[in-house]
C-alpha cells in the first residue's frame, strides 16, 4: 500500500516520514524517531504507559493510527524538559518518591501534565481522576498523587510571584 | 568524609533523573541496528508429547532467517531457579503456553506470519488442571518423578494430643487464586555476540541466575556469557525466572547476529509465572481463655508445570502457617504440586499472603466462637520477646507485631470513629 | 502492525461518502479509534481500508437552537463532558464523564459509542433515555432514525453499507426536569459498564409529571424502560417511591436477564444505582434546569 505522508509537530520539532498507515503513533514515536521515553504496557488502552499529549489532549498513543496524528502537534516525554532542566513535575516525581520501576513514570508524568494545564490548582480527587487512566503497580499512588500536589504547588507560587 | 551516613535520610535515586525524562533504557528501547526480531511459538494444547515439528512454510516466508525447535537447543535443555525442569524449547507440553518453535526474523511482520504457517503435531495427553486429579494415584506423571514436587512439614509439640482436649476447635478450607504480577513493562532484551562472548541485556531480577541458565542451555562455560541487567518495569517476583534470555542466547549464538524480542502483553501473561493458588485445610485450637493451643494444617500449592520457585513458596508457607502468633503444638504439612496449569512461581510474600488469609480468618472465628474481640483474641497470643515460633525459634531480641497491633487499632479508632471500640 | 491497503481522510462528508458508498463494506469508517484501533492490531476485525472522518468539520461541534441540541457525531466523550451548552442534560455530560479514563475521553466519540453497538455504552444509555434521534448519511441520501432502534444486538446496527452518523439531535426535557446518570463498574476508571442507569424527571407542581429511564448492560442494547416510568409517573417524590423503584427495577432486570449467570449479582445491584440515583435527583443537589 501507498505510504502516509505524515506531517507533525513532535516536541517542538516539524517531523516528516512517509509510514504505512497502519501503523500507530506510539510505533512511529518509538521506532521511527526512536522517542523511546512512550512505553508499550498493554497495547489496547488500559494502561496508560504510552500517554502522550496530542493537540493538548491527553490520549493513549498505542490508540491512535499514525495518520490520525496527521497535521497535529505531539508531546512526549522528551519533550517536557527544556534545555536538559527538568520540568516542575519531573522534580516534584523525584522529591516525592513517586518513581520506582519508572516505566508508568512518563505516561503518568503527561497525565499530570495535562490535568495541570487545564487545572492549576487540583484536588486529590481530581489529581486521582487525571491519572486514572494511567496504571503504577509499584507505588500504590499516593507519593504520585503526592508529587502532582508538590508540582501544582510550585506552579502555583511561581505564578503568584510572577504576578507580584 | 562529608557524607558518610545515609541512615535515616531520603537519598535521592541515582536513576531517578533519567527515569522521569523517558531516557532510561527497559529491554525494548535498546536500539541495536540490524537486529532479528525473534516470536515464539507457544502450544495451544495443555499437555501432550510433541511428534513433530515441519517448519518447511516458515522458511519460505520472506525476511525469515530460521526457525528453532528443541532439536537445536546445543546444551542441557532445561532450566529452573530450584529444580531444573522447564526446557528452552519442549518436546513435552506441559501447559498451553509451553514453547515449541523460536523464529528468528528480519521483521516482526515475518516472525509473525511464520508462527501461523508452523505445523506441530502433538499426540495429546489429558490435562490435569486441579491438584487432587495431579494427586491421584494414577495420575500421569508430569515430570518424571511425579507430581507431588516436594513435601514440607513444621512439627511441634503434640498437636493431636491438644486438639482432642481444647476447649475450642475451628476448622475451615481456605482456597486462594492465582495471581499475575502485571508489572507494567512485558519480558524484552536484546542480545549479541561481543568478541566470542555472547551478551544478553533484558528486563530481570536476577541476572547472576539467568547467566547460569542460559550457559548451561546453551552449553557454554559461564564465563562466555555476560547478562547486562536492562532498566527493569517491575518485577515483583515474577522477573525472577528466565523468559526471554534463552531464546535471545540461542539466536544470537547461532546466527551470530543480534537479535531482539518483546513479549506482547498476552504472552506475558500467558507464558510468566504467577502467584501459587492454594488450598488450606486448616485447624485452630484455643483454650477458654482465647490463647491458642495447637494448629494442624494442610497446604497444597499450584506449583502449575514447573516448579519455579514452587518448592520455597511452599516451604515459607508451612513456616508462617501459624501467622504472627505464639502456637505451642504445630502440625503443618505443604505440598508443591505439578498441574498443567501456567507455572507459579515468586510473588510478594512467597506464599505467606495465603497463608496470612487462612491463619487470620481462623483467628476472627476463634474470637467469635469464644465471645471475645478479634483485637483481645490476638492481643493474647501474638508473638512477645521470648515466645518459641513453630519452627523452635526463641525470639531473643525484639519483636514487633504487639506494638504494630496497638499501632494499628488506635489508627483505625482515628480514620473510622465509628469502629465499635472494644466492646462486642 | 496491521495491513491497509487503503487510508482515506477526507475533508468533507460528500467525499467520505463516496468513498464508502463505492465500497461495500470493504472500508470502514474511523473516528475517534479506541475500540477500532486494538481490534485492527489483534487483527479480531480485518477491513481493507479505512475512512478516517476527523478531518470532515460537519461531524464536529455542539450546538443549541431552540429547545434542540445537536451533537457532531465526532464529538468526544471529553468535548461532551466539558459543555456548557449540555449544562441543561446532565444525564448525558455524566455518561461521558464516565467513559473509560481521561486518554479515551479525548479521543472516543459519541458516534463511535453508538455504531460500536456495546450493550454497556454509557452515552447510549443516556441517548434512550433523552429519545435522541441519529441523522444518518449516505451517498443515497439522509434518514434519521431513533438512536435505540438504530442498534439491534450485541456490535449490531441498522447502519446500511456507505451510511454514517451524521450527528445526534434531541429535545431538552421541559422545564422543571432533572436528570443524571450513574454507572455500575468494578472500578472507576476504565470498566466497562456492569450496569448503567439513566433517568430524566420531570416534575409538575411537586409531583413527577413525566419519567424517562432507560437501563444499560442489562439486555444486548441500551433502552428505556416504560414500565420503570410508570412507577414514577404521577408520584410525589418520597423515601417510599425510592423503594418502590428500586424494587420496580429489580424485578425488571430479573425479567430482562432471564436465566442468564449474570441475573442474581444485577438484580441486587440494581437497587443500589437506582436508590443513589433517585436520591440525588429527588432530595440532592441535582439541578433543576428550564
Amino acid at each position: 500500500m501507498e505510504k502516509f505522508q505524515l506531517k507533525m509537530k513532535v516536541n517542538g520539532r516539524t517531523v516528516t516520514v512517509a509510514v504505512e498507515p497502519g501503523l500507530r503513533l506510539l510505533d512511529v514515536l518509538r521506532d521511527v524517531l526512536h522517542l523511546t521515553g512512550t512505553k508499550e504496557g498493554c497495547g489496547e488502552g488500559e494502561c496508560g504507559a504510552c500517554s502522550v499529549i496530542l493537540d493538548g489532549e491527553l490520549v493513549d498513543s498505542c490508540l491512535v493510527l499514525a495518520p490520525q496524528a496527521h497535521g497535529k502537534e505531539v508531546v512526549t516525554i522528551e519533550g517536557i524538559s527544556r534545555e536538559g532542566e527538568l520540568d516542575a513535575l519531573q522534580r516534584a516525581f523525584l522529591t516525592a518518591g513517586a518513581v520506582q520501576c519508572g516505566y508508568c513514570t512518563p505516561g503518568m508524568i503527561l497525565a499530570a501534565k495535562a490535568l495541570l494545564s487545564r487545572n492549576p490548582n487540583p484536588g486529590r480527587q481530581e489529581i486521582a481522576r487525571g491519572i486514572s487512566g494511567n496504571l503504577c503497580r509499584c507505588t500504590g499512588y499516593a507519593k504520585i498523587v503526592k508529587a502532582v500536589e508538590l508540582a501544582a504547588a510550585e506552579l502555583q507560587q511561581k505564578e503568584g510571584a510572577a504576578g507580584v | 568524609m562529608s557524607e558518610t551516613c545515609v541512615v535515616g535520610k531520603s537519598a535521592p535515586r541515582v536513576d531517578g533523573p533519567a527515569k522521569v525524562s523517558g531516557k532510561s533504557q527497559y529491554g525494548a528501547d535498546i536500539d541495536i541496528p540490524g537486529a532479528l526480531f525473534l516470536k515464539v511459538l507457544r502450544s495451544k494444547t495443555p499437555h501432550g508429547m510433541v511428534k513433530r515439528i515441519d517448519v518447511a512454510e516458515a522458511l519460505k516466508i520472506p525476511g525469515v532467517v530460521r526457525v528453532f525447535t528443541h532439536a537445536d537447543v546445543p546444551g542441557e535443555n532445561s532450566y529452573g531457579i530450584i529444580v531444573k525442569d522447564q526446557p528452552a524449547l519442549t518436546d513435552q507440553v506441559r501447559f498451553r503456553g509451553d514453547a515449541l518453535a523460536l523464529v528468528a526474523a528480519e521483521t516482526e511482520e515475518a516472525a509473525k506470519q511464520a508462527l501461523e504457517v508452523i505445523k506441530v503435531e502433538i499426540e495429546e495427553l489429558p490435562p490435569l488442571y486441579d491438584v487432587w486429579s495431579a494427586m491421584a494415584e494414577k495420575a500421569q506423571a508430569i515430570h518424571a518423578k511425579g507430581n507431588i514436587l516436594t513435601v514440607s512439614r513444621v512439627k511441634k509439640g503434640d498437636a493431636a494430643a491438644a486438639l482432642r482436649t481444647a476447649a475450642v476447635v475451628v476448622s475451615r478450607r481456605y482456597t486462594t487464586q492465582r495471581v499475575e504480577h502485571s508489572y507494567i513493562e512485558t519480558e524484552a532484551g536484546v542480545a549479541y555476540m561481543d568478541n566470542g562472548i555472547l551478551v544478553i541485556k533484558a528486563g530481570t531480577q536476577n541476572p547472576h541466575y539467568d547467566r547460569r541458565d542460559v550457559s548451561r542451555v546453551l552449553g557454554l562455560p559461564m564465563h562466555k556469557v555476560r547478562i547486562i541487567q536492562a532498566a527493569t518495569g517491575g518485577g515483583f517476583g515474577g522477573k525472577l525466572d528466565i523468559s526471554v534470555q534463552c531464546f535471545l542466547g540461542l539466536a544470537a549464538l547461532k546466527l551470530g547476529r543480534p537479535v531482539r524480542m518483546v513479549y506482547d502483553r498476552r504472552e506475558s501473561i500467558a507464558a510468566t509465572g504467577k502467584r501459587h493458588p492454594f488450598l488450606v485445610e486448616y485447624t485452630s485450637a484455643a483454650d477458654r481463655e482465647g490463647k491458642l493451643l495447637a494448629v494442624k494444617a494442610k497446604i497444597i500449592g499450584d506449583t502449575g508445570a514447573y516448579a519455579s520457585y514452587g518448592p520455597a513458596t511452599l516451604n515459607r508457607a508451612a513456616v508462617h502457617a501459624t501467622g504472627p502468633y505464639e502456637v505451642p503444638n504445630v502440625d503443618i504439612e505443604a505440598l508443591c504440586v505439578y498441574t498443567n496449569n501456567p507455572f507459579s512461581g515468586a510473588m510478594r510474600g512467597f506464599g505467606t499472603p495465603q497463608m496470612a488469609f487462612a491463619a487470620e480468618s481462623q483467628m476472627d472465628l476463634l474470637a467469635q466462637e469464644l465471645e471475645l474481640t478479634p483485637l483481645e483474641i490476638r492481643r493474647r497470643n501474638v508473638l512477645r520477646p521470648g515466645s518459641l515460633t513453630a519452627t523452635g525459634q526463641r525470639l531473643d531480641h525484639s519483636v514487633g507485631i504487639s506494638a504494630t497491633l496497638e499501632a494499628a487499632w488506635e489508627k483505625a479508632g482515628r480514620v473510622m470513629p465509628g469502629l465499635g471500640g472494644e466492646v462486642k | 502492525m496491521l495491513n491497509l491497503s487503503a487510508y482515506h481522510q477526507p475533508k468533507s462528508l460528500p467525499e467520505a461518502l463516496a468513498l464508502l458508498g463505492s465500497s461495500g463494506r470493504a472500508l470502514r469508517p474511523l473516528a475517534g479509534g479506541t475500540d477500532l484501533v486494538p481490534a485492527l492490531t489483534k487483527g479480531e476485525t480485518e477491513p481493507l481500508g479505512l475512512v478516517d472522518l476527523s478531518r470532515i468539520p460537519e461531524l464536529r461541534g455542539i450546538s443549541r437552537v431552540d429547545n434542540q441540541i445537536r451533537i457532531g457525531s465526532l464529538s468526544t466523550f471529553g468535548e461532551i463532558e466539558n459543555s456548557p451548552l449540555l449544562l441543561a442534560v446532565p444525564l448525558l455530560r455524566e455518561a461521558a464523564a464516565a467513559v473509560g479514563s481521561p486518554q479515551i475521553r479525548s479521543q472516543g466519540t459519541i458516534g463511535g459509542n453508538i455504531a460500536n453497538a456495546s450493550p454497556a455504552a454509557d452515552t447510549v444509555t443516556a441517548l434512550a433515555a433523552l429519545d435522541a434521534v441519529a441523522r444518518l448519511e449516505s451517498a443515497a441520501g439522509s434518514r434519521s432514525v431513533q438512536v435505540s432502534e438504530l442498534l439491534c444486538g450485541v456490535g449490531q446496527t441498522k447502519l446500511l453499507p456507505g451510511e454514517v452518523i451524521k450527528e445526534i439531535l434531541f429535545q431538552v426535557p421541559p422545564q422543571g426536569s432533572r436528570s443524571g446518570f450513574v454507572k455500575l463498574g468494578r472500578r472507576k476508571a476504565l470498566a466497562i459498564a456492569r450496569m448503567n442507569l439513566a433517568l430524566v424527571i420531570t416534575f409538575e407542581a411537586g409531583r413527577i409529571s413525566r419519567a424517562r429511564v432507560a437501563l444499560g448492560a442489562v439486555g444486548p442494547n441500551p433502552s428505556r424502560r416504560p414500565a420503570l416510568e410508570l412507577v414514577l409517573l404521577g408520584q410525589e417524590p418520597s423515601r417510599t417511591l425510592i423503594d418502590e423503584f428500586a424494587m420496580a427495577a429489580s424485578k425488571e432486570v430479573g425479567q430482562m436477564l432471564g436465566t442468564r449467570p449474570s441475573v442474581s449479582y444485577k438484580r441486587e445491584a440494581v437497587k443500589g444505582i437506582a436508590r443513589d440515583l433517585l436520591q440525588r435527583l429527588f432530595f440532592g443537589a441535582g439541578q433543576v434546569v428550564g
